[in-house]
């Protein structure tokens, strides 16, 4: 297990450690050191309170680490202002929430669009891209449909398409199945696995040992820190 | 590698962020509404009311003024040389003079009504210029010329001929005159700057000497003057004619009345206005209240365009331009609503309408820095929203 740079990771961590201030302080993160590499498809797995969240939005620009460092795609996010930083999210991250955080009044379609709306691209090659993203997770027949009228795999389908809809370096699940029952869970499994034979990298952070097992790589992390690191097909 | 938003996109943000909550969008929108409509139904009555006073004004002219030579505490006995419009005449910029007398006697409808029921109407003899001289007109009939001001033919002002109940002239109608029959040959417009004509019968002065003794000594001068030099007549018209007491003589000008009248209206106006304005701000502070309440229930919403890529001042611009649109919908819904009631008044009193078009785009800029102020804050505690916070479970 080493943090040592793969020469073309996508994300590397180096002593990352995330405080929160109080008395006594929480150390949410602490010494961190990942790196995923292109095209990887990795899980970070750890009982609730381990400090994935943290992690995730630490790894996604969301948040800044208290001390270490994060570079997304060879950048170093420490550097970048706070509109630098969402301008990387907009071009380089997609994310995908346990709650799949849709909005509720437009289409599937129109749902994966707004995944482009801060690239400034034209409303009509949005809905293109958009549509292709829909097929390309099997909602081909659901484009017109609203959240309200799809299932809650079918929602999911809909965040992961709005996710990858941008061809983004980095994917970031969030309990992508939290919310899911077991034979979703499964599908939704096996779309990351499609997606990642397509070349797309994904991390998926989850408290559940059995979805995390079906990904190649395995992250464990424990109050903070990472307790084992174990890849089915080392990169 | 920077985040981009259109402005179509921005815009789209801010129809679709209304159009998911509609009926607080009314509701919050009516607020404007009712505030716009106020003060557009506000200039827009009062302009159409003074479109059809400047238009009085205009037809009736400011350049007029009326002189009694002989009125004032010891007024009533004073000789006013008969030759009094003679000598206005002669005054430079005086453009023309009329003049009406006084004539002691009374007017009934018979010989059977009582003397003293003489209805408050007088009579006056009057020159032949007299309604060129004033722009009024005859509804009915004629005014008096060189041949009737000769023979007992009598016009009616307007009040006069309501009291005597003669409307029109068929068939005839006649007029007692203390012993003498005087034939209706006209009737008077109403004009309100002239109420002294309203209440009187006018005969010629030919017939007046003849028959009651009146001279020619003026009881009322009508002098039209250039504009400019007005104030230099009215000064030096009391010495001209009535030389032995020109303290007596009293120089009015009775386009003031309409004048004072347009004053009026315009304190009323900026009054109503104003209690429109204080409507807009409360209107605004509404908007401002449901947007701070709407940035606290999308705080997810914050989160996820945080985290696809918005800037901070994207989602401020993303709020902003909503409570704009908010505003702007309620400033349009509310010129449709004051317009309406403007259009209804105007038509209802026969006003010339007029909706001053600078008033319009006054109120839709109001409307819409209402909007954009009112914005302001829950926009920047929007933007200040941590992203990470915002999508934590």
């Amino acid at each position: 297990m080493t943090a040592v740079s793969t020469p073309g990771a996508v994300l590397r961590l180096n002593d990352v450690a995330k405080i929160y201030p109080g008395s006594p302080p929480v150390h949410a993160l602490d010494g961190i050191d990942l790196a995923i590499g292109e095209g990887e498809l990795a899980a970070v797995v750890g009982p609730s309170g381990s400090g994935k969240s943290t992690l995730l939005h630490v790894m996604g620009a969301l948040d800044r680490p208290t001390h270490g460092t994060v570079e997304i795609d060879g950048i170093d996010v420490a550097t970048l202002s706070d509109r630098a930083l969402s301008g990387l999210r907009s071009q380089k991250i997609g994310f995908i929430f346990q709650d799949f955080f849709l909005i509720d009044g437009l289409t599937a379609t129109a749902n994966v669009a707004e995944g482009l709306l801060y690239r400034g691209l034209p409303r009509r090659a949005r809905n293109e891209r958009a549509r292709h993203a829909l097929e390309r997770v099997g909602l081909g027949h659901r484009l017109t449909h609203r959240p309200n009228q799809l299932s809650g795999g079918e929602r999911q389908r809909v965040a992961i398409a709005r996710a990858i809809v941008g061809n983004p370096a980095i994917v970031f699940a969030d309990e992508p199945t939290g919310n899911l029952d077991s034979a979703t869970s499964d599908e939704i499994a096996t779309l990351f696995a499609d997606l990642n034979s397509d070349g797309a990298t994904i991390v998926v952070i989850t408290h559940d040992r059995e979805l995390a097992a079906r990904f190649p790589r395995l992250v464990e992390l424990r109050d903070g820190r990472i307790t084992g690191d174990t890849s089915l097909h080392p990169v | 590698m920077k985040s981009r938003l259109r402005l179509s996109d921005l815009v789209g943000l801010g129809f679709r962020g209304l159009a998911a909550r509609p009926t607080r969008a009314v509701l919050t929108a009516i607020g404007i509404a009712i505030g716009i409509a106020a003060i557009v139904a506000v200039i827009g009555i009062s302009a159409s009311g003074r479109a059809d006073l400047i238009a009085t004004l205009d037809r009736l002219g400011t350049n007029l003024l009326r002189v009694s030579p002989g009125s004032g505490v010891f007024g009533t006995g004073s000789e006013v040389p008969e030759e009094a419009a003679r000598m206005a005449a002669r005054i430079g910029p005086v453009q023309s003079v009329s003049q009406t007398t006084r004539v002691e006697a009374t007017v009934r409808r018979n010989d059977l009504i009582s003397e003293l029921e003489t209805g408050g109407l007088a009579v006056l003899a009057s020159r032949i210029d007299l309604l060129d001289q004033l722009s009024v007109d005859v509804v009915v009939g004629r005014f008096l010329d060189e041949a009737t001001s000769e023979v007992p033919t009598v016009v009616l002002g307007a009040v006069a001929s309501e009291r005597l109940g003669i409307a029109d002239l068929e068939p005839r109608p006649r007029v007692y005159l203390d012993g003498h029959w005087f034939t209706v040959i006209g009737i008077l417009e109403e004009t309100e700057l002239h109420p002294d004509l309203e209440r009187a019968v006018l005969i010629g002065y030919p017939v007046a000497e003849n028959l009651f003794d009146t001279s020619e000594s003026p009881t009322a001068l009508y002098v039209r003057a250039a504009p400019e030099f007005l104030n230099d007549v009215a000064e030096v018209i009391p010495a001209t004619v009535n030389p032995q007491q020109p303290d007596a003589v009293e120089v009015t000008r009775p386009s003031d009345a309409l004048l004072a009248r347009q004053a009026a209206d315009e304190a009323l106006t900026q009054l109503l206005v104003g209690l429109g304005a204080v409507a807009l701000l409360v209107a605004g502070v509404a908007i401002a209240n449901v947007m701070v309440m709407s940035v606290l229930e999308r705080r997810t919403e914050i989160g996820v365009r945080r985290a696809l890529g918005a800037t901070k001042r994207h989602i401020r611009l993303q709020f902003l331009v909503e409570s704009t649109l908010l505003a702007g919908i309620g400033g349009l819904l509310g010129i449709a609503l004051g317009g309406g009631i403007t259009v209804a008044f105007a038509a209802n009193r026969g006003l010339t309408l007029s909706v001053p078009p600078e008033g319009i785009a006054l109120s839709i800029a109001a409307a819409l820095a209402i909007g954009a102020l009112a914005g302001l804050y829950p926009a920047w505690r929007a933007a200040r929203i941590p992203p990470a916070e915002a999508v934590r479970k």
